[in-house]
């Protein structure tokens, strides 16, 4: 057993949705460590595991931390059934869309991401039944995390945003660094000169702004408008349709409906920020969606994001169009 | 003096009996009316407005009067307590403090419970259907009521007007 300090305080839209049992466990951390919890694994029958600085400890039947996963607490059935209830508000049949995505969004922009038994219809999630998996995930936003990419991503001389692709294998900080760039676009970059400009955000799967209820929990900027659960490609036309934006912010592109989509807005004088599951160009190119987007060299800027100082170490950035390195930690 | 008096009080209690268990039976048809529309609010609210439970009670116990409308409050409250009541659990406490109130037999309470056991479980369609399921069910224990108290409001009326005079008759 650990003398680790133990735990930190849940949020409270993540602890009202544990069962009293699990609650219990979390409520008497004391908050010292609040700051570093990035997840609390709630699976049947298995033990109830938190992730902590990128490591991950089990929680033992008194709410101590634990690395020995038979010390731990194992969640039990009626864990399970009263915390689909909490979560849902003992009404699946409110959360039927949620249920189709996989995971239901609370106030403060944190998650709760499920799994269960796939009910398909044509081919096509219907539902979830049976949920036997949760992840909790604290919602962090890092303010300055795009500090070190904006001079790069802004041009100042035309006061205008470049075409920016942010590139990363996941929970490397793509996404804490695409909010905080939008935030900033919005806000305006005083440093560099830069007044805020509109932002249209397509949040697919309100991770940026983290939507509750349409409203964003997270701060996106005071020019951004956020379109949240819409899929990418018709949501970026859509905005720039109706909203006039100047910068369209999407997450995770890939398909060719997306990069289809982003055509359309690169023609129609809008910056583009978006990001990118892949670790190196090479990756990228290989993937016919993408190598057609990054043959097209109308990407200005592509940031490579890693860990090797730390979630969020800008690697590398490249000029699109040259292919020439413009800066970062292993440059 | 005292013998008239005595008796004009047995004819009194026993009136006032009679009507006492008429009332019951009509109070019971109120109730069971009252519930059948109060069932067919948390419907439209389920199925049109996919309106979360705790939220869907409250709004239909906003819409019934009493005694209806402590059915669906009490339910709501328990679903709204941090100790993550299942619905089932919240609406089988409300049934039971319920049910007292207003007289409800077991196979009606039995009805009411068995519809708390799928209640927020399943997709709008799937639970209009049990919704509607327990509104036949309720629907034809209704009618039986009904027909009881057809019966017996008069039956019990007469009987306790008569039987007051006859006792007095007997004691004499």
């Amino acid at each position: 057993m650990t003398n680790h300090t133990a735990g930190p305080g849940l949020p409270g839209p993540l602890l009202a949705v544990l069962p009293p049992n699990l609650r219990r466990l979390v409520a008497e951390w004391p908050a010292g460590l609040a700051a570093q919890v990035e997840e609390v694994r709630v699976r049947l029958a298995r033990p109830l595991m938190v992730g902590l600085n990128g490591r991950d400890w089990f929680l033992g039947p008194r709410g101590e931390l634990t690395p020995a996963a038979e010390e731990a607490y194992t969640v039990g059935a009626d864990d399970v059934a009263r915390m689909t209830q909490l979560l849902c508000q003992a009404s699946l049949y409110a959360v039927e869309e949620e249920l189709r995505s996989g995971f239901v969004t609370l106030p403060g922009g944190h998650r709760v991401g499920f799994v269960g038994r796939a009910v398909l219809e044509q081919g096509r999630i219907r539902t979830l039944k049976y949920l036997s998996g949760f992840n909790l995930r604290v919602a962090r936003e890092v303010k300055g995390a795009a500090d070190p990419v904006l001079p790069f991503v802004v041009d100042p001389s035309r006061q205008r945003v470049r075409h920016t692709m942010l590139v990363s294998p996941p929970g490397c900080g793509k996404t804490t660094m695409l909010r905080d760039l939008v935030r900033q676009l919005s806000d305006g970059v005083p440093a560099l000169g830069f007044p805020g400009v509109t932002v249209g955000l397509v949040d697919e799967r309100s991770e940026i702004a983290g939507c509750y209820r349409g409203v964003p929990q997270r701060d996106v900027g005071v020019r951004t408008d956020v379109l949240d659960g819409c899929n990418k490609a018709e949501g970026m036309l859509l905005l720039l349709r109706a909203m006039a934006p100047r910068v369209i912010a999407t997450d995770e592109i890939g398909r060719a409906e997306d990069v289809a989509a982003l055509e359309e807005v690169f023609h129609a004088g809008v910056s583009v920020l978006t990001t990118v599951h892949g670790a190196s160009l090479a990756e990228l190119v290989r993937r016919p969606a993408l190598g057609y987007l990054l043959g097209l060299r109308v990407v200005e800027r592509i940031v490579f994001l890693g860990r090797t100082r730390g979630v969020g170490t800008v690697e590398c950035i490249v000029d699109g169009h040259t292919l020439e390195v413009l800066g970062g930690a292993r440059c | 003096m005292l013998k008239v008096l005595g008796a004009v009080l047995v004819c009194l209690s026993s009136s006032l009996a009679g009507y006492e268990l008429a009332g019951a039976l009509t109070a019971r048809v109120r109730t069971l009316r009252a519930l059948l529309v109060g069932l067919q609010n948390l419907e439209t609210e389920i199925h049109y407005g996919a309106t979360p439970l705790p939220e869907a009670l409250r709004e239909v116990a906003g819409r019934c009067g009493p005694p209806t409308a402590a059915l669906f409050e009490a339910a709501a409250r328990y679903l709204r307590e941090p100790e993550g009541y299942t619905a089932a659990e919240a609406w089988e406490k409300a049934v039971e403090g319920w049910r007292g109130e207003v007289c409800l037999r077991t196979g009606e309470a039995a009805i009411l419970n068995g519809l708390g056991t799928c209640l927020g479980r399943s997709d709008r369609e799937d639970q209009v259907k049990h919704l509607r399921l327990a509104r036949e069910q309720l629907a034809l224990c209704l009618a039986r009521t009904e027909e009881e108290a057809a019966r017996g409001v008069r039956l019990w009326i007469y009987l306790g007007l008569t039987a007051g005079p006859a006792l007095v008759l007997l004691l004499l």
